[in-house]
């Protein structure tokens, strides 16, 4: 334990000195402001870009506009940078074989793994509920209104972000390269999309934890359909960090 | 003018968001000589000119290992 508290300590020395604390922070708070503004702005955008012949009518936002775009931009520009900054966490240790000395004064190597995955863990979960509080200030600001089920379904994309977390994991420690481990992540996302074809399967599909966040807040879709594929993304998580723990014991540094 | 009034408690955060930045991303990149890729003009324009982009982009691709 005390090994894996000195370890996190360094993680989070190096998070500091990396400027990856400060991109997260800044990009998150960014998007997190970036929600209520756009709901708010774009029909005002309309109205002055469209010509005076042309006559639409544009509904007046409401807080579900915020959130759906944060449910837009959180997933495609927040969880890509992520991944991206984060895509390094394992082979830029390996190449640069810093773990070499750690790892013979008696460091275990499922010490490494496991704080590696909280400390990006922690990471994530920050700067994640920093943009979501940020969003959730400002709706309320403008709108006031309540959206059923918000909580859960931010719930369920944080836990997506895990999901995120532990296949870069498994990927950097697999091809030891950050593209190898950017390379894994994406090509499991890919394949999540591929299993939405299959109408069965798409119930358990943990891809759902992050694109059906807008049909739950708009009621068509149940708190309980997401329970299947929030007991799979949980059990992929762990899955992918026991065979990267397992994987890395075996690893020549 | 009214407009911009109505949207500025949520703009200028934005935007001392995204100079902050870059003023940190610029500064390194003038306090650094060395960099993974690119050299010095390239890094500074692309801080200043690219919002958000530029600097995350010099952070993780530009800035090398060295303290």
């Amino acid at each position: 334990m005390r090994a894996y508290i000195a370890f996190m300590k360094k993680e989070f020395r190096e998070l500091t000195r990396t400027y990856k604390l400060l991109i997260m922070g800044i990009l998150f708070f960014i998007l997190g402001l970036m929600n209520p503004l756009t709901a708010k702005f774009t029909p005002d955008l309309l109205k002055n870009f469209m010509p005076e012949a042309i006559q639409i009518t544009i509904t007046e936002p409401v807080a579900m506009d915020s959130w759906s775009q944060f449910y837009k931009n959180v997933p495609q520009m927040g969880l890509i940078i992520f991944a991206i900054v984060f895509s390094g966490m394992i082979s830029n240790e390996l190449t640069k074989g810093t773990l070499v000395n750690m790892l013979t004064k008696g460091l275990s190597r499922k010490n490494v793994i496991l704080a590696k995955f909280t400390s990006v863990g922690i990471v994530w979960t920050v700067s994640y509920f920093f943009c979501f509080a940020i969003s959730y200030l400002y709706t309320k600001f403008f709108w006031s209104e309540a959206v059923p089920n918000l909580f859960f379904s931010v719930f369920c994309l944080w836990i997506f972000g895990f999901v995120i977390i532990a296949l870069l994991l498994l990927g950097g420690v697999l091809l030891k390269s950050s593209y190898g481990s950017l390379l894994i992540t994406a090509g499991v996302i890919g394949i999540l999309f591929l299993i939405n074809i299959v109408p069965t399967l798409m119930d358990y599909n943990p891809l759902m934890l992050s694109s059906s966040n807008t049909a739950l807040l708009r009621q068509e879709l149940q708190v309980s359909d997401f329970f299947a594929p929030l007991i799979v993304s949980v059990g992929m998580i762990v899955v992918s960090v026991i065979v990267s723990i397992s994987v890395f014991n075996k690893k020549k540094l | 003018m009214e407009e911009i009034m109505e949207y500025l408690p949520i703009i200028l955060p934005i935007f001392i968001a995204e100079v902050t930045l870059a003023i940190v991303a610029f500064v390194h990149v003038q306090r650094h000589p060395h960099y993974k890729i690119g050299n010095r003009i390239v890094w500074s324009f692309v801080v200043l000119l690219l919002q958000i982009i530029g600097p995350i982009a010099y952070f993780i691709i530009g800035r090398s290992d060295e303290e």
